[in-house]
């Protein structure tokens, strides 16, 4: 177990490392720099000759890489060449909003995930292929177009919730949950139904197992049969499948929080690639690494804990 | 570096256990009183790219409206569009009209209680000056160095060639800050009649200064909020979140006109899609071909498709709204026989292929390259739209392609010249280079007569109009929605209608 997570912690590190260097370059090969966005294409080339030279961004690639890690290491995320705000302040301000928005949203998926996934499998018979139609179309709709939805049926049509999600000044999310909700459920129930298409099939081989039929045999009831003998068999994969759906989840809270105004990091992420800031998109795209990553490792790590169980169980 | 302080995590970490519990059962804001004398604006911005300072570019119109509220400005344009003093209490030029005494209020007090002193204004101005590239050379006139004080609140301002319009070159973005200033990572201290209390540059919570020297403004707080997207904007007024919508898309503000849900707001001539062609560029470098591709348009149709009829057909004058807009001029029509004749004149008697590009950076703008390429069709001019993405718009193809869809927001025409017309300007995006008109414009500056002046600024405006390379096919209006109760919100040309702090709220 213990050289299981060392290996696992250092994987994760150099994967982490792997993502800064693969976000540099990609938001290096985007045409245009932060000078030319900052002084909007009206300046001479030699006042963003000067522009560049005063923001380093004259200087080799590498260097400037370099320059951020080392940075990052002494605790200096930099600051942002748009609006020379330090990064860690734009960051900050806006990790709460998205915190609660992937928390909540989260804590809608995970429940909907299983209920949904354990009724395609195992639910009544005549439910299934209707769950399993259910899945797959929530799983396929893209986010934009569910959002739209929920906005012209609980906004528009039955007047339940605000349209837009303007957070209110200075105060936490959470003053206002109603504005949460929509943003939520626009992430939660693709996600839980993409969860639900990946678990079906590892519910429905547990399910197979001979001794959940002869437990089912023996009168066990559903839901202690689910907990008793079909969970220690499920949790493995569906640890992994949380993991994947989490990482998509607050990957897709950058299309989400810009359709609702809401003001976090997605949205912070999509301005800053349009405006190549670099420092901005990098600490914001490796947060969101390092979330999705630690999902993965902790996925690992309980893989291999269950594992043993598996193979000795018969 | 900062880092958030402990208090602020655990406070963040409670709030975080609280919310998974409550969130579900609505607690809903709750309309306390104080509510009710806060106005909320929803303006165009990007909260990612909103900043604190005063002095660079204005990218969002939330920071302008911002430092507006926060900041004194030397000058400000009237709904009018002529200059009224506002920090500045006169401005008086010698006999060479180089040399301008500026007078300032002696009551104007920044946030910290110092007096604003004419060094904070000589300061600011020179800060400006220095991030000449972020704000296309705003400061370009003045020579700064050569500028002084000449008492506790007089200065006197070096023009760099006689400039009769000083006022003019002060309005709106001369935001004054205290000398010496230079961290703009927080809001510095200002002086204007409102003070930022809370929030962040892309939603800030701003409250009366109740020792403003100037009209008390009728409402005690007012929330400007930067938001990226027109619809989102529009549906915070209608949803009741916000009290005011800025830069609101045509087909919105139509729907929410007609529904009668919220009132439009109609700013003349505060957006423009110009076609842009380049002087020096075939087929364009042929003032028949222009001529020819501007009686190609079909104005009315132009303006019906793309600003839903909101706006007025356009006379190619690049700034009718300017005091100094020539009056009197024939509206140009669809003359399709003639336009054909002068591209036969110039050598393409079976027509000529071209490119028209267009973005997506603003509401119509796509539409009204289709349907301008539809409309050339007519005369043989057949041009292929292409659309570029809108973050890579203004640097690869604004002044630098021959033939694309611009943008102006109803700036003043000398800012127009400053910017766009001037031989030596990086973004001069119709290669306009004619010494003689560049002569014309130096002899109306020298000009001390305001009549004179302004007749000899018409004239330029109309040499532009028939010789330039800007089809002005309609002037659009600047549209806001504005929540019932809402008045007085400032409809003037220029930075006239980032002022907000005389608007009114009744509820």
């Amino acid at each position: 177990m213990v050289p299981a997570l060392v290996t696992a912690t250092a994987r994760t590190g150099g994967l982490l490392l792997a993502a800064s260097v693969g976000v540099f370059a990609a938001t290096g090969f985007l045409p245009g720099d932060a000078a030319q966005a900052r002084t909007g294409g009206r300046a001479s080339a030699a006042q963003l000759a000067e522009l560049r030279a005063g923001a380093g961004l004259d200087r080799p690639a590498w260097l400037r890489y370099w320059d951020w890690l080392t940075g990052l290491l002494r605790g200096d995320a930099g600051t942002s060449l748009v609006s020379d705000r330090p990064v860690v302040d734009l960051v900050a301000q806006r990790l709460p909003a998205t915190v609660i928005l992937a928390a909540v949203a989260l804590a809608l998926t995970v429940p909907l995930m299983f209920a949904l996934g354990g009724l395609a499998a195992r639910g009544p018979r005549i439910l299934r292929p209707a769950t399993a139609a259910v899945v797959v179309a929530g799983a396929a709709v893209p986010q934009v177009v569910l959002a739209a939805g929920l906005v012209a049926l609980l906004s528009g049509l039955l007047g339940w919730l605000p349209p837009v999600s303007l957070l209110p000044v200075g105060a936490s999310p959470l003053t206002a949950p109603e504005l949460l909700v929509l943003p939520a459920l626009s992430l939660a129930l693709p996600s839980a139904a993409y969860g639900a298409a990946l678990l079906r099939g590892a519910i429905g081989d547990a399910a197979q197992r001979p001794h959940v039929a002869d437990a089912a045999l023996r009168g066990v009831p559903p839901m202690r049969l689910a907990a008793r003998h079909l969970l220690p068999f499920v949790l493995a994969p569906a640890t992994r499948v949380l993991a994947v759906v989490a990482g998509a989840l607050i990957a897709a809270t950058t299309v989400v929080e810009t359709l609702f105004g809401y003001a976090g990091l997605g949205e912070l992420l999509v301005a800053a690639i349009a405006t190549r800031d670099v420092p901005v998109v990098q600490c914001v795209a490796l947060l969101a690494a390092a979330v999705v990553l630690a999902g993965l490792l902790v996925a690992d790590l309980v893989a291999a804990a269950t594992d043993e169980r598996r193979v000795s169980t018969p | 570096m900062t880092r958030p302080s402990r208090s602020r995590r655990r406070r963040f970490a409670t709030a975080l256990a609280c919310g998974l519990l409550l969130v579900g059962c609505s607690a809903g804001a709750g309309d306390s009183a104080a509510a009710s004398s806060t106005l909320r604006y929803a303006a165009v911005g990007t909260p990612a790219t909103a900043t604190n300072d005063p002095h660079g570019g204005f990218a969002n119109e939330s920071d302008l409206v911002r430092f507006a509220l926060t900041y004194d400005a030397l000058t400000v344009p009237g709904e009018d569009g002529e200059t009224r003093p506002r920090l500045a209490t006169s401005w008086t030029p010698d006999a060479s009209l180089t040399r301008w005494t500026i007078q300032l209020r002696d009551d104007a007090a920044f946030a910290d209680g110092r007096p604003v002193r004419a060094a904070d204004v000589l300061y600011s101005l020179r800060r400006v000056d220095a991030k000449a590239a972020e704000n296309f050379g705003r400061m370009a006139v003045f020579d700064l160095d050569a500028s002084r004080v000449t008492g506790a609140h007089a200065l006197e301002l070096v023009t760099v060639k006689p400039y009769a319009v000083v006022g003019q070159a002060l309005e709106g973005a001369t935001f004054v800050v205290p000398e010496g200033s230079d961290d703009f990572s927080s809001p510095v201290p200002g002086s204007g009649p409102f003070r930022q209390v809370d929030g962040d540059p892309g939603a800030a919570l701003l409250e009366r200064n109740e020792e403003w020297w100037g009209p008390a403004p009728p409402v005690e707080r007012i929330e400007v909020r930067a938001v990226p997207d027109p619809q989102a904007r529009a549906d915070a007024v209608l949803s009741g979140q916000a009290d005011l919508a800025g830069g609101v898309a045509p087909a919105t503000a139509r729907q929410a006109d007609e529904s009668g849900s919220a009132e439009l707001i109609t700013r003349p001539a505060g957006v423009m899609y110009p076609f842009v062609m380049r002087l020096d560029t075939a087929p364009f470098d042929d003032p028949r071909v222009r001529s020819a591709v501007r009686l190609a348009a079909d104005r009315q149709v132009l303006l019906d498709t793309v600003f839903l009829g909101y706006g007025q057909l356009g006379n190619d004058l690049i700034t009718p709204r300017d005091p100094s807009s020539p009056g009197g001029l024939p509206q140009r029509t669809r003359d399709l026989e003639r336009a054909r004749g002068l591209l036969a004149e110039a050598g393409y008697p079976d027509g000529v292929d071209v490119t028209l590009h267009t973005t997506t950076s603003y509401p119509g703008m796509e539409a009204a390259a289709t349907v301008f390429a539809e409309q050339l069709a007519a005369i043989g001019m057949r041009a292929r739209v292409e659309v570029a993405p809108p973050d890579t718009y203004f640097v690869d193809v604004f002044a630098q392609e021959p033939f694309y869809v611009g943008f102006f927001g109803g700036i003043p025409f000398l800012d127009v010249v400053r910017v766009s017309l001037a031989a030596d300007s990086p973004t001069n995006e119709t290669a306009w280079r004619r010494p003689d008109w560049e002569a014309a414009l130096d002899a109306a500056l020298a000009t001390a007569d305001e009549g004179q002046r302004r007749a000899q600024l018409g004239e330029l405006q109309r040499v532009l109009r028939d010789e330039g390379g800007y089809v002005v096919w309609a002037v659009g209006d600047d549209l806001k929605l504005a929540a019932p109760g809402v008045s007085g919100v400032p409809t003037g040309p220029g930075f006239n209608a980032v002022f907000l702090d005389q608007v009114r709220l009744e509820r």
